[in-house]
C-alpha cells in the first residue's frame, strides 16, 4: 500500500509542478503574441513601437485609394482620426471606399505597413435571415 | 481531499459558464448590428409609384430606412413588425432593392404599406453605397447621419435590444 | 399539411425520448424487462424522428416554400443535391441534422448491443436525455417547421453561391457525425458512474464507436481545411480562427481519449483518465456547438443568433457538464485502481501523452477565450493569432512525438527492453539526419524548428518502416493501425514544416500578352474573356505557365459577379502536382489596363490532407477489425 501511495503522491506532485510550469510558459507565450486592435484615433493616443503587430480597423476614406502597380495605399478613418495604410498585394473583393476594413501590420512613422487586409464581412459570411436576389 | 476536488470542479465550471452568461448579456452582442456613424450617401432615385425623384434633401429628421424586396422571404415576416412600428408613428422610408416595379407594387398591395414613401432602387446603387449586402436591412438616421445599421429581420427583440438603447440615448422619436 | 405532420412527429419523438430517459433512470436499469422496454421505445422514437426528417427532406426536394426555412435557403433552380444540402446551410436545419445524427448513433448502439449488457438501458437513457435537450432547443428556439402562410412565395431565396460547393456540402455532416458520436462513450461513462460497479468494463464497449467518430471528425476537419484552401483565395489551410479552434479541441480530446481507451480496455489502468476524457470530449463538442451558434464569435461559420439561443445552449451544456463532473467526483474513489502503472510501459507513455494533449487543449481554449475575457475586463479589443498557437503547438507536438518514438517499443504493463532499442534507434536517427542534411543542402532550408520538425517526422516514419520490415522478415508483431496513423502524423509534421518554409507568393502587375518570371517559371497573360453564366458573369483571365522543364499548362483564375446583389467572388486557379500547387488569383484592374494578379507556390500542401486521410483510414480499419473480432 505504501508504495502505491508514494507513487500517487509523486504523480500528483509531478502533475502540479508541470502544470504550473506549463501554464506559466503558455501565458507568457500568450502575452508576447497578442495583437491589439485600435481605431485610427486610438492609434496616436498610445505609443506603439515599430515591432509590435497591431490591427487597425475603420472605414476606407472616400477618395483615398491610390494604386501603384501591386502596391495600394489608402486611409482608414473613424471620422475622428485617420491613418495611412500601405499594402502590397491583392485586397479582398469586399474592399472598397466607404466600406469597413481591418488591417494587420506594423506601424512605421505615421503609416501602417499592412501584411493582411480584411474587409468587413470578408469571408462571404451571410447572416441567415438575409435573402439574396435570385 | 475529495471534497477539495469537488469544490474545484464546481467552482471552475461555474466560473467558466457564468463568464459566458455575463458576456452574452452585454449589449454589444448582436453580430448583425453596426453602430459606426457615417454620412448618408447622396442619391437621386425614383419614387416607386411615380416619376418623382428623391434626393438626399428629401430626407429630414429622424427616421428608419428599411431595405426590402418582393423576392425577399424574410421581409414578409418582418412586415408585421414594421406595420406595428408605423402605427406607433415611427417614420419608415422604404428602399425597394433590385426589384421589378410591378412586383414591388403588388407586394405592397397584398401585404400593406408601412412606409412614408418608397424609393425604387432598381439597380441597387444607393444600397451599394450604404453597404447593403442583402435584405432585409434597416438603418436608423438622425440629422443626416446613419447611427445604426442592422442586417437581418427586425422584430420585437431586435428593436428592444439593438434600436431602443440608442433611441433612448439620443432621445429620438420623443421616447416611445 | 406535410410540414405539420413532420412537426408533430418531432414533438412525439421528443416525448418518447424523454420517456426512455425516465424508464432508464427511475427503474431498475439492470432488469432485462426494463432494458428491453427502453431499447424498444428508443428505436420507435428514433424512427418517428427520422420520418419527421425525411418528410422535411422531401419538402425541400419538392420546393415547398410554405416552409419558412426552406424558402429562405433553397430555390427552384438549385440542383437536387444542393436543395438537400441547403437544409444544413443555416442554424435551424443544421441543428435538425445534428440531432438526427445524435439519435442515429444511439440507434446503432441500440442494435449492436445485446440486451444483457448491464449498462445498456442507462446509456440509452443518457443519449435520450441529450437528444431531448437539443430537441427542446430546436422546437422552442430554432424551429425549422415554421411556415409562411397564408401566402407562400412562389420561389425561395437563393442560397449564398459560395455554399453551392460539393465539399462544403459534405463538410458539416462529416463533422457532426464525428462530434455527436462521442455521445455513446459519454452515455456509457455516465451509466458506469451511476452504476458504481468498478468491475464493469465499459471501455471495451465504446471503443469502436469512439474510433469511428474520431475518424469522421478528422475527415470533417480535413475537408473544411481543404475547402478553405481553394475557396478563400489566401492559399492557407488553417487559420486558427476561433471556430476552427473549437473544432480542434474536441479532436485533440478525442485523440487522447481513444489512446487512453486502448489502455483501459485492456486492463484497469488509466481508467480515471479515460472516464474524464470521455466527459471532456463530449463537453468540448457541445461547447463548440454553443460558441458557433451563439453569435459570440463573428466568423465564417457563425450563425448569427440571438442571446436567447445562446443562453439556452449555455445552460443546457453547463448543467450537463457540471452534473457529469460532480458524478465523477462522487465515484472517484471507486476507480482508483490498485494497479500501479509500470514505468516505461505503454500505459505510462499514454498517460504522458494525455498530459501533452491536455496542455494543447488548455492553450487552445485560452487562445479562444482570452480576447473575450480581455475585452470584457479592459474594454480593449485584442486578437490571438497564429504566432501564439505556433509557439505552443510546435514545441509540444515535437516533444510529444519524441515520446511517441520511444513508445513504439513499449509493452503493455511491462517495462521495455532498452537493449532491443539500440539498433532501430541508431538506424532511424542516422537515416533521418542524413535525409535532413540532404534536404538542408539541396533546398537550403534553415530554421531550427523546421529542421527539428523534419527530423522528428522522419525518425518516426523510418522507425515504423523498420517495424514493417521486421514484420515481413521475422514475423515480429506490428500494429498496423498504429503504424498508418502515426506515419500519417509524421508526414503531417513534415508537410507542414516544408510547406511553411518553402512556400512563397508574389503579387504581379501584368498586362495582356506580357510575361513575368517567378521562381524560374514563365507566366504569360494570354487572354481575358467575359463569360456570362446562368446566375453570374465571369471575367476569366488565362495564363500560360511554363515550368523550368518546358512543360506548359494554363491557369484561369476568375472573378465572378453574381446578379444576386452584385456579390463578387474570386475563383482561384490551381495546378496541383505531387510536390506543389501553383495557385493563382486575380485582383483588380488598374487604370492603365493592367491587372494585379497573385501567384503562390504552395509546396507539399497536398500531403497535409493526405496525412489526415491516412489517419482516417487507420481509424476505419481499426473499427472494422474490432467489429470482426466481436462477431
Amino acid at each position: 500500500m505504501k508504495a502505491i501511495r508514494k507513487q500517487r503522491l509523486a504523480t500528483v506532485f509531478l502533475i502540479l509542478t508541470t502544470s504550473a510550469l506549463g501554464s506559466f510558459l503558455i501565458i507568457r507565450a500568450l502575452d508576447s503574441n497578442l495583437d491589439f486592435f485600435f481605431t485610427p484615433s486610438e492609434l496616436f493616443l498610445e505609443n506603439i513601437p515599430n515591432n509590435k503587430r497591431i490591427k487597425v480597423g475603420g472605414m476606407v476614406l472616400d477618395g483615398s485609394v491610390t494604386r501603384d502597380k501591386t502596391n495600394i495605399s489608402f486611409v482608414i478613418t473613424d471620422y475622428e482620426g485617420s491613418i495611412n495604410v500601405e499594402f502590397d498585394g491583392i485586397v479582398p473583393d469586399l474592399f472598397k471606399e466607404g466600406s469597413g476594413v481591418v488591417v494587420l501590420g506594423y506601424l512605421k512613422d505615421k503609416t501602417v505597413i499592412a501584411e493582411d487586409v480584411l474587409a468587413k464581412h470578408d469571408e462571404n459570411y451571410m447572416p441567415p435571415s438575409i435573402d439574396i436576389k435570385n | 481531499m475529495t471534497i477539495i476536488i469537488r469544490f474545484i470542479i464546481v467552482s471552475t465550471t461555474l466560473a467558466f459558464f457564468s463568464f459566458f452568461y455575463f458576456y452574452i448579456n452585454e449589449d454589444k452582442y448582436y453580430p448583425g448590428a453596426d453602430f459606426t456613424i457615417s454620412e448618408m450617401p447622396n442619391f437621386k432615385l425614383k419614387d416607386l409609384y411615380s416619376e418623382r425623384l428623391f434626393k438626399i434633401e428629401d430626407l429630414e429628421g429622424t427616421f428608419l430606412i428599411n431595405v426590402w424586396a418582393s423576392w425577399c422571404i424574410t421581409c414578409r415576416v418582418e412586415h408585421n413588425f414594421l406595420t406595428k412600428l408605423d402605427s406607433k408613428n415611427i417614420p419608415i422610408i422604404g428602399l425597394n432593392y433590385k426589384d421589378e416595379e410591378k412586383d414591388a407594387i403588388s407586394w405592397i398591395n397584398r401585404f400593406g404599406d408601412p412606409y412614408k414613401f418608397i424609393i425604387h432602387d432598381y439597380k441597387g446603387e444607393l444600397a451599394l453605397d450604404l453597404g447593403v449586402t442583402g435584405a432585409p436591412e434597416t438603418f436608423l438616421l438622425n440629422d443626416g447621419k446613419i447611427i445604426a445599421h442592422y442586417r437581418g429581420e427586425v422584430n420585437d427583440m431586435i428593436w428592444e435590444d439593438v434600436f431602443k438603447p440608442i433611441i433612448k440615448k439620443e432621445n429620438l422619436f420623443n421616447v416611445n | 399539411m406535410l410540414i405539420e405532420i413532420a412537426h408533430f412527429l418531432s414533438i412525439v419523438a421528443t416525448g418518447l425520448f424523454f420517456l426512455c430517459f425516465i424508464f432508464s433512470i427511475f427503474f431498475d436499469s439492470k432488469d432485462v424487462y426494463i432494458i428491453n422496454l427502453v431499447s424498444r421505445i428508443y428505436s420507435h422514437s428514433f424512427f418517428i424522428f427520422l420520418s419527421s426528417f425525411l418528410i422535411y427532406v422531401w419538402l425541400a426536394i419538392n420546393d415547398n416554400f410554405s416552409v419558412l426555412y426552406i424558402a429562405q435557403h433553397s430555390n427552384i433552380n438549385l440542383p437536387v443535391f444542393y436543395k438537400i444540402s441547403s437544409i444544413w446551410s443555416a442554424h435551424e436545419g443544421s441543428m435538425f441534422l445534428w440531432i438526427i445524427f445524435l439519435t442515429t448513433w444511439g440507434v446503432v448502439y441500440n442494435f449492436s448491443t445485446k440486451n444483457d449488457q448491464l449498462l445498456k438501458a442507462r446509456t440509452l437513457g443518457i443519449i435520450s436525455l441529450t437528444s431531448v435537450g437539443f430537441l427542446l432547443f430546436l422546437l422552442l428556439t430554432s424551429n425549422p417547421f415554421e411556415t409562411i402562410l397564408p401566402l407562400p412565395p412562389e420561389n425561395g431565396a437563393d442560397i449564398n453561391p459560395v455554399l453551392q460547393d460539393p465539399l462544403l456540402a459534405i463538410h458539416p455532416p462529416m463533422l457532426y457525425l464525428g462530434y455527436v458520436g462521442f455521445v455513446i462513450a459519454f452515455g456509457q461513462a455516465i451509466a458506469f458512474m451511476l452504476e458504481g460497479d468498478p468491475k464493469i468494463k465499459w471501455e471495451k464497449q465504446v471503443r469502436s464507436w469512439s474510433v469511428a467518430s474520431w475518424s469522421f471528425l478528422t475527415l470533417g476537419i480535413a475537408l473544411g481545411s481543404w475547402w478553405a484552401y481553394y475557396e478563400l483565395g489566401w492559399g492557407g489551410y488553417w487559420f486558427w480562427d476561433p471556430v476552427e479552434n473549437v473544432a480542434l479541441m474536441p479532436w485533440l480530446a478525442a485523440t487522447a481519449f481513444i489512446h487512453s481507451l486502448s489502455a483501459s480496455s485492456k486492463s484497469s489502468i488509466l481508467r480515471i483518465w479515460t472516464l474524464l476524457l470521455s466527459i471532456l470530449v463530449f463537453s468540448l463538442s457541445l461547447f463548440g456547438a454553443f460558441i458557433v451558434r451563439s453569435g459570440i464569435i463573428d466568423s465564417v461559420h457563425s450563425f448569427a443568433n440571438d442571446p436567447e439561443r445562446g443562453l439556452y445552449l449555455l445552460s443546457f451544456i453547463g448543467i450537463l457538464v457540471m452534473t457529469s463532473l460532480l458524478l465523477f467526483s462522487l465515484r472517484f474513489n471507486l476507480l482508483i485502481s490498485s494497479k500501479k502503472i509500470v514505468s516505461l510501459s505503454k500505459e505510462s507513455f499514454i498517460s504522458i501523452n494525455n498530459i501533452f494533449f491536455g496542455a494543447l487543449i488548455f492553450s487552445t481554449m485560452l487562445g479562444v477565450l482570452y480576447p473575450l475575457i480581455y475585452e470584457f475586463i479592459f474594454d480593449q479589443k485584442i486578437s490571438v493569432g497564429a504566432p501564439f498557437y505556433n509557439a505552443i503547438f510546435v514545441p509540444v507536438t515535437l516533444i510529444a512525438c519524441i515520446f511517441l518514438y520511444f513508445s513504439i517499443d513499449s509493452k503493455w504493463q511491462q517495462s521495455f527492453n532498452l537493449k532491443a532499442l539500440y539498433q532501430p534507434l541508431f538506424l532511424s536517427i542516422i537515416f533521418s539526419v542524413i535525409i535532413v542534411s540532404l534536404i538542408f543542402f539541396q533546398f537550403s532550408i534553415s530554421g531550427f524548428w523546421t529542421l527539428m520538425s523534419l527530423t522528428v517526422g522522419l525518425i518516426i516514419i523510418i522507425r515504423y518502416l523498420i517495424v514493417i520490415y521486421f514484420y515481413f522478415a521475422y514475423k515480429r508483431f506490428a500494429n498496423f493501425f498504429s503504424i498508418i496513423s502515426h506515419c500519417g502524423l509524421g508526414l503531417l509534421i513534415i508537410s507542414i514544416a516544408l510547406n511553411d518554409n518553402l512556400s512563397s507568393e508574389r503579387a504581379l502587375n501584368i498586362k495582356i500578352n506580357e510575361t513575368e518570371i517567378y521562381k524560374d517559371h514563365k507566366i504569360t497573360f494570354t487572354n481575358l474573356r467575359v463569360v456570362p453564366e446562368s446566375n453570374y458573369d465571369s471575367v476569366k483571365a488565362d495564363f500560360l505557365v511554363t515550368n523550368p522543364n518546358g512543360d506548359t499548362f494554363t491557369l484561369t483564375p476568375e472573378k465572378r459577379k453574381y446578379f444576386a446583389r452584385g456579390q463578387v467572388t474570386s475563383e482561384t486557379a490551381i495546378h496541383a502536382s505531387v510536390l506543389k500547387d501553383i495557385y493563382m488569383t486575380i485582383g483588380d484592374q488598374l487604370d492603365d489596363g493592367s491587372w494585379i494578379v497573385n501567384i503562390q507556390f504552395n509546396i507539399f500542401i497536398r500531403w497535409i490532407w493526405f496525412s489526415a486521410i491516412m489517419m482516417v483510414v487507420a481509424g476505419l480499419l481499426l473499427v472494422h477489425s474490432l467489429a470482426r473480432s466481436k462477431a
